[in-house]
């Protein structure tokens, strides 16, 4: 039975899951620019020959694009931290392990990371286990990894979303977007701080991306289970996320 | 006006800020998150990159330049390069550490490994615990491979293996402060932690206890997680005071 506390519930949750994926589809939308970009570089003259590093600088000026937050609707705040194409290894003919991968700079130009990646030389380079190269490679159309610490990168809790780039029929390797947690949270909780009552976004494991409320503060886990009658969970679209509402008597 | 106070407000000087660059690229090197080889960006970018002047940038170059981190190139091809300090030696640098300050850094380990392993096993998904199980794997690998076993080669990459496992324990507690602490830790006393199992020879002692932490770290375990890793911090830093104290001045 319906009560209007639980009406205005519904009504908020609506808005919440559309606002978050408004938010996730920008950052997918400007991946799915760098993934169409990407096909067209590592199909050097026509596909004749094997793409090499400088085929991969013709992305440039859209990744730069992209960090300034380019293709987001003018709304939302500009949420990409770092952005790039990392190649499946093997695929260029002059560097087995690489990224072009751009990072924003808060005094200037963008920045590219890390040049050379050699696992041989270091413990931490081999990038093929990471969730953001796992999930596109085993055929995910659209992966969120995290919230996780990135430690390679910025040192800062974030979020890493990517999809796979297919070219000549094969894997060439995926277009990913590094977005830090705190931005955005900032992006969707005032949609989420509309709902009456604890609510919280999770990623596919359970882990809390964004919420509001410091019970299930992001970083933490949410384990679900047929004990948690009170919650009810939302899927946001088709994404990998869900939203967490508490059903039960605590509206207000 | 009180000097004190004057001194608060004036800017931070050039030299914390060089440190603070000599420290930040000196500890990724020496936990091996910048590569041994490696070429690094070009000054102007690196010194946007840290929100630093090419002037502190320059400095801090030239001081790990000093320390044989960084070696820098003139003309073409040429830059500044990672060196890995493999050739210095741990004996000497074990010298420079009293036994008290030995244990302070054994203290200050224990507490942000166990705290680390603690939120690690509270919060951590499968996802978190695979790369642990792995890096493990991978130990067990170059432990036992016959040909290169207790070579050099082996030490080294035995080193960074286990430098990444406590890494990835710090990161799945989701605590990005925590990991940094981690990272800051290793480069500061890692190295010399690892020395009394040099030749391999406690290398199943190390083994069992990161087994157990990964275990503990899987169960959900947090108070086994925490009492386990600061039980591995604590002997690894028993055994080097020991080594410490028999070191002729």
């Amino acid at each position: 039975m319906s009560t209007p506390a639980s009406l205005v519930q519904h009504d908020r949750a609506a808005a919440a899951l559309a606002r978050v994926r408004e938010t996730a589809e920008g950052v997918f939308e400007a991946l799915r620019e760098v993934r169409d970009a990407a096909v067209a570089c590592v199909l050097p003259a026509g596909g004749t020959r094997r793409p090499v590093v400088a085929d991969l600088a013709a992305l440039r000026p859209l990744l730069w694009a992209r960090l300034r937050g380019g293709a987001l609707p003018a709304h939302l705040p500009a949420l990409i931290a770092g952005i790039g194409f990392i190649a499946a290894p093997g695929l260029l003919a002059d560097a087995p392990w690489y990224l072009e991968w751009w990072q924003e700079n808060p005094s200037g130009d963008p920045v590219q990371l890390l040049r050379n990646m050699d696992p041989a030389s270091s413990a931490f380079y081999d990038y093929t286990h990471w969730d953001w190269y796992a999930g596109p490679f085993s055929g995910a159309e659209r992966t969120i990894c995290g919230p996780y610490v990135d430690y390679l990168c910025t040192d800062e809790y974030s979020l890493t979303l990517s999809v796979p780039v297919p070219a000549g029929g094969s894997f060439a390797g995926v277009a990913a977007a590094d977005v830090f947690v705190r931005r955005f949270e900032a992006a969707v909780l005032p949609a989420l701080r509309e709902i009456p009552g604890p609510a919280f976004l999770v990623n596919a494991e359970g882990r809390v991306v964004a919420s509001n409320t410091a019970s299930w503060v992001a970083g933490s886990v949410y384990r679900g289970g047929p004990r948690d009658g009170d919650h009810a969970v939302r899927r946001v679209g088709d994404l990998p996320l869900s939203l967490v509402t508490t059903t039960a008597g605590r509206a207000g | 006006m009180n000097m004190a106070r004057l001194a608060v407000f004036s800017p931070v000087d050039s030299t914390g800020r060089v440190d603070a660059v000599v420290r930040r690229l000196a500890d990724a090197i020496a936990v091996g998150l910048l590569a041994d080889g490696e070429q690094l960006p070009s000054e102007a970018e690196l010194a946007g990159r840290l929100g630093v002047s090419t002037v502190t940038l320059r400095e801090a170059l030239m001081a790990l330049r000093q320390q044989g981190m960084v070696e820098t190139r003139r003309g073409r091809g040429g830059g500044s390069f990672v060196r890995l300090p493999a050739q210095l030696d741990p004996l000497a640098r074990l010298r420079a550490f009293a036994a008290d300050e030995l244990r302070d850094f054994g203290d200050h380990y224990a507490a942000i490994a166990g705290t680390a392993a603690r939120l690690a096993a509270e919060r951590s998904l499968p996802s978190d615990v695979a790369p642990l199980w792995r890096t493990l794997d991978e130990m067990d690998a170059v432990a036992a491979a016959p040909e290169t076993a207790g070579s050099g080669e082996a030490c080294a990459r035995l080193r960074r293996l286990d430098g990444r496992f406590h890494i990835e324990v710090a990161a799945a507690s989701q605590s990005a402060r925590l990991t940094q602490e981690e990272i800051r830790l290793q480069a500061d006393i890692g190295p010399l932690l690892w020395l009394p199992h040099e030749g391999l020879s406690g290398h199943d002692e190390t083994a069992a206890q990161h087994r157990a932490i990964a275990g503990a770290v899987e169960r959900g375990d947090g108070e086994q997680a925490r009492a386990v890793a600061e039980r591995h911090v604590l002997d690894a830093t028993r055994h080097l005071i020991e080594l410490r104290l028999r070191l002729r001045e």
